[in-house]
């Protein structure tokens, strides 16, 4: 049974729990603190003045700045609605379409960013009713994941950037934070004033800073993956200090300054429009031999971590891009290579490309799942000859 | 009598010389009467910080300022034992040949005890205003430690026991957005959005604060600013470098803006090399839309 959204009330304070209600609605998180508040503030408020009354709401319903701006509008909008629902007819319907929630913007935008990636919206249906749980979500494979899943898969990304990119040292430094007591320069500093121990010095562990270069294949043959890999790539930018990010088909292209400090949607829109061989062909080789006459000398040392994220399908001479990769590994702390397809179980790396890259190459791990991502992720604090070579499946 | 009172928070404010719309008021006077905490937020240099400021002024009674940074705990923001002084008077003790249960008793008063703005604020004589300034700043522990003192008005102290507070302080948080706060924080405050100002107010500011400048003056100033608010700077200036503007060009005893004199000053508004080149060049557009006349050509 449907209980109608608007009745006509006479009292003020009925209909303020009725504006509550509809701000509910509109993705307002009120509870009942905000409508006890409310209802005191009008209670202080002049009587004869409805100005007053509507500002007074605003400061009290309205949580952050998109709220705010768009109180007023709801404000209005509900009166209206109010002064037509006189006979506690249901108007829920109607007024439910109006106005997109914030959410539903989101929702628009990353349809278009779909679209863009030339995704076929019938396939991601499919896979909407399977949408459950973390658990699932964990060993899904990237490429069928369904739009909710990619938006929650979004968030546990960008915590495990964050987590893998604030990872601790084993070393300590001073710290003003009381985390834990540093005894040694406690006993140093106060020896110089006879020994009494005047001063405490306390110590934190230390982060470990090391330097990560990406470079993302976003060419044809892994467009099922690369939609996600650009979120990845997008998390490590923010969640990094020290980070160079760079994306190739058949060129390549630098992208960090436009990911950094950029909202998702605007920095992809501009990485659209910079990058023109999205989707085509791959030449790995070129690119690669690219990036080390570029940037090789300024950008890889030994504290620096390389991520490939390619397929290893190459049109390219074999002999370039296993030049390309030895000089990468030389300089390099260590290599890491993400190839979705080496999730499938009968996977050997046989594409030419990486076939040739495999001795320069410290993990080969597959991350088609988030299971595998943060297997390889977490290979990155490790060091080079403790590692395997590849992962067990 | 209620009415009244709404009335004199907009007089109080503008006593203080700070001009403020219908809403700013609305809820300084809202967090007043339902003792509750304001979260302000806007973009740098509106006016933020100067609304505790002049509520301090204009109630009365002391600010309390809360700087908040990336590292702020416990310690910083609500107490500290003084170590080095209980030391130290342990010693002096020591040597009288004091007792020692009486001592301890002692070292953990109120004696030893640094009150940081929290603690100093809840246990103030006279209603404070207190002002946590760039809250989005501080890390999220802290916030939520926040959250805590914030329902509750008491601190508890291991060695002394719970201070409640003697009045709720009026707590004034300020936030740029560098980070977006948790919806807890939220909810335990009335919101409050200050934007750049308009036209007229903007013009109401400067002639507040700047008597001395030019009529035509001030207004061609606000007319500028406003268009350059529209243009796509890196760092959109505030109210604040409006004022510093203004101040400094009515102290060169101008009576209207020039071109020259723009690109001259132009370093008071913008403090970005970028931002300087980029106003440079739309230069005479902004000209024209303020309606400045080169006097150069």
């Amino acid at each position: 049974m449907e209980e109608p959204l608007i009745k006509h009330q006479t009292s003020i304070s009925g209909n303020l729990v009725l504006l509550c209600r509809f701000l509910r609605k509109k993705g307002f998180p009120l509870s009942a603190t905000e409508e006890a508040d409310a209802l005191e503030a009008i209670t202080h408020l002049p009587i004869d003045k409805e100005k007053y009354f509507k500002q007074a709401l605003k400061a009290i319903l309205s949580k952050n700045q998109y709220q705010y701006n768009k109180f007023d509008g709801y404000y209005e909008e509900f009166w209206t609605q109010l002064s037509k629902a006189s006979d506690s007819k249901v108007k829920e319907k109607q007024e439910q379409k109006d106005k997109k929630t914030k959410a539903q913007q989101q929702d628009a935008r990353f349809d278009s960013l779909k679209n863009w990636l030339n995704l076929s919206a019938s396939e991601e249906e499919k896979e909407v009713s399977t949408f459950s749980d973390l658990e699932v979500l964990i060993k899904k494979n990237f490429a069928d994941l369904s739009e909710d899943e990619m938006k929650l898969m979004m968030r546990l990304l960008k915590r495990l950037a964050k987590k893998v990119a604030h990872q601790k040292s084993r070393l300590r430094k001073t710290s003003k934070k009381h985390k834990k007591l540093d005894l040694k320069r406690t006993i140093r500093l106060n020896m110089r004033k006879g020994g009494d121990i005047q001063q405490l010095v306390y110590s934190d562990l230390k982060d470990k800073k090391l330097k990560l270069v990406l470079l993302c294949d976003v060419s044809k043959s892994m467009d099922l993956y690369s939609r996600f890999f650009v979120h990845l790539i997008y998390a490590f930018q923010n969640a990094y200090d020290k980070i160079e990010t760079f994306v190739f088909s058949t060129a390549l292209h630098r992208v960090s300054t436009i990911l950094d400090n950029q909202e998702f949607e605007k920095a992809f829109d501009t990485i659209s429009d910079r990058v023109p061989h999205w989707s085509g062909g791959t030449t790995i080789g070129s690119c690669l031999q690219d990036f080390v006459a570029d940037f090789g000398n300024g950008m890889l040392d030994k504290k620096t971590i390389v991520l490939i994220l390619s397929d290893g399908w190459d049109t390219g001479e074999p002999e370039i891009i296993k030049s390309a990769m030895r000089s990468i590994y030389k300089k390099s702390r260590k290599v890491i290579w993400l190839n979705p397809l080496a999730g499938s179980p009968d996977f050997a790396p046989e594409a030419i490309g990486m076939k040739t890259a495999l001795p320069y190459i410290d993990v080969l791990a597959p991350a088609h799942n988030l299971e595998s991502l943060k297997w390889a992720l977490q290979q990155i604090q490790k060091r080079r000859n403790m590692v395997n070579q590849q992962l067990k499946l | 009598m209620k009415s009244e009172k709404l009335q004199n928070i907009q007089k109080m404010l503008q006593g203080q010389g700070y001009i403020s719309d219908g809403s700013i008021a609305m809820s300084i006077f809202l967090a007043m009467q339902l003792e509750k905490p304001l979260l302000i937020e806007g973009p740098a240099g509106v006016g933020k910080t100067e609304v505790a400021k002049v509520m301090a002024k204009a109630l009365e009674t002391d600010l309390i300022r809360l700087q908040c940074y990336e590292g702020l705990d416990s310690t910083h923001a609500l107490y500290e034992w003084n170590y080095q002084h209980q030391l130290l008077y342990l010693k002096m003790q020591e040597a009288e040949g004091k007792d020692s249960k009486q001592l301890e008793e002692t070292i953990f008063s109120d004696r030893f005890l640094l009150k940081r703005p929290i603690l100093q604020a809840i246990t103030k004589a006279s209603k404070p205003v207190l002002l946590i300034d760039e809250i989005d700043r501080a890390d999220e522990e802290f916030e939520s430690f926040l959250l805590e003192v914030l329902s509750d008005w008491q601190v508890t102290i291991p060695e002394i026991g719970t201070i409640k507070a003697t009045h709720k302080p009026q707590i004034i948080l300020t936030g740029n957005r560098t980070r977006e706060l948790s919806e807890a924080l939220r909810r335990r405050c009335l919101y409050l959005w200050i934007d750049y100002p308009d036209f007229e107010k903007e013009l109401a500011i400067v002639k507040t604060k700047v008597p001395e400048v030019d009529a035509k003056l001030g207004q061609q100033i606000c007319a500028f600013m406003k268009e350059l608010r529209k243009l796509k700077l890196e760092k959109t200036p505030g109210i604040s470098e409006t004022i510093d503007w203004a101040r400094a060009l009515a102290s060169m005893h101008l009576t209207h803006l020039d071109k020259q004199i723009v690109e001259d000053t132009l370093g008071v508004v913008l403090k970005d090399w970028q931002d300087i080149r980029h106003t440079q060049d739309a230069l005479s557009e902004l000209f024209e839309k303020t309606g400045v006349v080169s006097r150069i050509g």
